[in-house]
This record gives structure tokens, C-alpha cells and sequence, in this order.
């Protein structure tokens, strides 16, 4: 048993250190991991629209800023050239996006203006969450629709 | 083929074919249909309205199958649904320029009767179960399946759509190629009830 534990560990190092040295990895993991932000702190809201979450003002605030953080994040500088989907397994970003990265960055912008404000406009009652809700997740579809491939 | 498959047969009479549910039905499924494709692909990024329009047509495919075993016997999958010896029949006579006075659904266009409900059927199912990550149109039942089957639905979704637009698109054609080849009108009898058949 030690020994299996000690080749599975010598194992993953080798893989580690090429999983960091590897540009192309990174970039898609970093952006995969922005969408997860992204989508941990709509999930709090929308569950909080929707009533499945309790409404908590400060949570509420806090799951907003988060949001309205990661869009001031440059997320287009995590979709390298050659990390489409097609060229590398284990992404959904469409080709798409390099053929017209100003239409992306524009759809980028969509969510930074949807975005602003909202810290402060979910506060006040649950009622306030569910046209935050509604502007932010139009930004994630617009984008979707066009660059994130489907299934 | 001087006395082709349909010559030698009984005389042509004027019948009351569709019951006004099934006309209902048609009439109203190419409505909802037609409104829940456009509304897919270029209606609001709130998707309320599409899922309504969806809910419609799952409702209509509800009665459809009902209609299907209870409804008078032209409704009835019994009587239009046929074998590989029926269809290959019906389709000697397929391309002569004479009207089949068909009482039903032909054995063939039986064949895309049946392709349009189940994509349809289909199409609900998986919009039920999509999780496009958008977190305001999200199926109502996209959280009892697994988060890859979620993900992977809105890509079914999205292909049904393109195989639902060919199914109509032949569904219209053929009907066309009725009117003007054949010489019969379909649409008609859809309308009000009223198809001309021969007796057999
Ligand atoms: C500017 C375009 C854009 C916007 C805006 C956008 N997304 Fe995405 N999203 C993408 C792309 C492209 C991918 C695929 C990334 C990949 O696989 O490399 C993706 C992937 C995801 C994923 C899957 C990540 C994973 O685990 O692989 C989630 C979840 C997600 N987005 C949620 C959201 C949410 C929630 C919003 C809105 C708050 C949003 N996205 C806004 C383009 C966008
Ligand atoms: C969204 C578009 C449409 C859908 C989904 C659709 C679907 C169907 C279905 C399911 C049937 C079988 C009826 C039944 O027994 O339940 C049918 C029959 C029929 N449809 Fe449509 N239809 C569409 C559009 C149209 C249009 C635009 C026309 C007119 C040109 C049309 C004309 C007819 C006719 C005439 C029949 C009867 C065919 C026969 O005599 O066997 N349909 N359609
Ligand atoms: C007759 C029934 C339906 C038709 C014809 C239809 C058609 C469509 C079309 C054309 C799209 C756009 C797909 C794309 O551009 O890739 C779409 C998207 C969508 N539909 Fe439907 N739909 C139907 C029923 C439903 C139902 C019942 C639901 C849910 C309850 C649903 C949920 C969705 C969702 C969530 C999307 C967005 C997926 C995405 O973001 O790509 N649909 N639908």
C-alpha cells in the first residue's frame, strides 16, 4: 500500500511541474476557474431571487462585489492564441473568439456594465435581487450564445 | 401501369376526415412551434416567454397522445401507423400526377407524423433538463440530472432545433409537392375537416 502511495505521489510531480509550465494549461485553467467565481456568487444570488436561499443583506452585497470585482478582472488575457476549442482538448472556448476578439471584449464589457452598481443595488430586500439577476445573467448568455460551445 | 394502384378502386366521396380537436391542434401546434423556435433563437435573454411557448407545445403532445388512442379512428396511431410492406406500397403511386384521396395519413407521411412528435417530444426534454449557465434560464428540471447530462442538454437543445427546421421544412415541401405535382389539396382538409378519399 505504501508503495502504491509512494509511486502515485512521485507520479503526480512530474505532471505537476509540466501542468505549470505549460502557458496554454494555465490560461484555460485560470479562465475555467474565473467562470466557477462567476458562477459561485450568481448561484448565491439567483438563490436568493428565487427564495431557495435565505435573503441576507450583507451576503447579498458581498456576493455582488464579488462579481463586480471579476469583471474588472482583464479576462480576455486568459484566451490565448491557440487555446480554442478544437486546438486543445478540455475547453469549450469557441475558435470564434480570436476571428472577432473585439465583439468578445464587447460582450466582456456587457458583464462589467451589468455588473456595476450592483453591490449596492441587491441591497434593501429580496426583491432587489431578482433584476440584478436578470441583467447579469443576460451578459452570461450573450456571451455563451457566441463563444462557449454548447454540451 | 395502364391501370395504375390507385385506378381500379371505389368511387370518390367528399368525408368529414379531421375532427376539429385534431384541427385545433395542428393549427395551434404550428403556432406555438413556430413561437418557441423564433423565441429561442432571437427572443429576449430572459427566456420566460420561450419556456411558456415551450410548455404549450408539451401540453399539446400531451393531448396528441391521448388523441392517439381515443380520438376518432383517423386520429388514431392504429390506423396510420403501418409496416415497411404498406409504406413501399403506397409509394409506387407515390409520384403519379393523381390525388391519393388517401383517407388519413399515408404510410409515408405517417413516417414524418410520427419524426415530428417524438422531436418534439425530444426537444422538451432535454429544454426541461438545460443548464446553459446562465443562471436565469435554467430548466425547472435541469437540477435532477447530473451537471455533465445539464450541460450537455442545452447542445441537444440547440441540434433539435436545427433537426425539428428540417422536419418541417420537408413536412411543408411535401405538402406543396401534393398540391402542385399531385394535384391534391392538403392544407384544406385541415382546415375544414373535409377531404375528398376513395373507398376501398
Ligand atoms: C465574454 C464572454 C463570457 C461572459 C460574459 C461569460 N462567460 Fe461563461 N464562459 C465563456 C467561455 C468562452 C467559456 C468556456 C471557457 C473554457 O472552457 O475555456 C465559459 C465557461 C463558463 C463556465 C464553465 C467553466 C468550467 O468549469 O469549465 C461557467 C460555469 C460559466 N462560464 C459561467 C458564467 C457566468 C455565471 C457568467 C455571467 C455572470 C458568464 N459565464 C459570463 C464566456 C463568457
Ligand atoms: C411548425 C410547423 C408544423 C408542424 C410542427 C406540423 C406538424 C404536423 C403534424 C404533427 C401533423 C400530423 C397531424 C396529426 O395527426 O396529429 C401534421 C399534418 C399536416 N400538416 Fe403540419 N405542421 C407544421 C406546419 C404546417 C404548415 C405550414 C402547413 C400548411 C402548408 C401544414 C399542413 C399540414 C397538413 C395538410 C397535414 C395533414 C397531412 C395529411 O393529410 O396527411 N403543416 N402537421
Ligand atoms: C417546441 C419546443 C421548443 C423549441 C422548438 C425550442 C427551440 C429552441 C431554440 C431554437 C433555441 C436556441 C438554440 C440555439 O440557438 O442554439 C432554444 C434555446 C433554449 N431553450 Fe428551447 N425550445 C423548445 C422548448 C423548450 C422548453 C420546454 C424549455 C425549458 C423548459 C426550453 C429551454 C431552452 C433553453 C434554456 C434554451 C437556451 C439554451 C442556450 O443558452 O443555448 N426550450 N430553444
Amino acid at each position: 500500500m505504501r508503495l502504491i502511495l509512494t509511486a502515485a505521489a512521485l507520479a503526480t510531480i512530474p505532471l505537476a511541474a509540466i501542468a505549470q509550465d505549460d502557458p496554454i494549461r494555465n490560461t484555460i485553467e485560470a479562465r475555467q476557474g474565473f467562470y466557477k467565481m462567476l458562477a459561485i456568487n450568481m448561484g448565491t444570488l439567483a438563490g436568493m431571487a428565487k427564495g431557495d436561499i435565505e435573503y441576507d443583506e450583507t451576503g447579498a452585497s458581498l456576493a455582488a462585489a464579488n462579481i463586480e470585482a471579476l469583471a474588472g478582472y482583464d479576462l480576455p488575457s486568459l484566451f490565448l492564441e491557440g487555446s480554442a476549442s478544437g486546438e486543445v482538448d478540455g475547453t469549450a472556448a469557441l475558435p470564434d473568439i480570436w476571428e472577432d476578439m473585439d465583439d468578445f471584449r464587447a460582450k466582456f464589457d456587457g458583464l462589467r456594465e451589468a455588473a456595476a452598481g450592483a453591490s449596492t443595488a441587491v441591497t434593501g430586500g429580496a426583491g432587489n435581487v431578482g433584476p440584478v439577476v436578470g441583467k447579469l445573467g443576460g451578459a452570461c448568455k450573450a456571451c455563451h450564445d457566441d463563444y462557449r460551445e454548447k454540451g | 401501369m395502364s391501370d395504375g394502384p390507385v385506378k381500379q378502386m371505389g368511387a370518390i366521396d367528399e368525408v368529414r376526415l379531421w375532427d376539429p380537436l385534431l384541427r385545433a391542434f395542428h393549427w395551434l401546434l404550428v403556432l406555438f412551434v413556430v413561437t418557441s423556435w423564433l423565441l429561442g433563437k432571437f427572443g429576449p435573454d430572459q427566456m420566460t416567454l420561450h419556456f411558456w411557448s415551450g410548455y404549450v407545445v408539451a401540453g399539446l403532445l400531451i393531448f396528441r397522445l391521448v388523441w392517439g388512442f381515443v380520438g376518432p379512428p383517423p386520429a388514431r396511431f392504429s390506423h396510420f401507423i403501418r409496416g415497411p410492406g404498406a409504406i413501399a406500397g403506397y409509394m409506387r403511386g407515390m409520384f403519379l400526377r393523381q390525388p391519393s384521396y388517401w383517407p388519413g395519413h399515408n404510410p409515408l407521411g405517417a413516417l414524418s407524423v410520427i419524426a415530428m412528435l417524438a422531436a418534439l417530444a425530444a426537444q422538451i426534454t432535454t429544454g426541461l433538463i438545460s443548464d446553459p449557465d446562465d443562471y436565469i434560464n435554467v430548466g425547472p428540471l435541469a437540477s435532477y440530472v447530473s451537471s455533465a447530462t445539464r450541460s450537455k442538454a442545452v447542445g441537444w437543445h440547440g441540434l433539435g432545433s436545427t433537426l425539428i427546421l428540417l422536419l418541417v421544412l420537408i413536412h411543408v415541401a411535401v405538402i406543396l409537392f401534393y398540391r402542385f405535382w399531385k394535384h391534391e389539396n392538403l392544407v384544406k382538409p385541415m382546415i375544414t375537416g373535409k377531404k375528398l378519399i376513395r373507398r376501398r
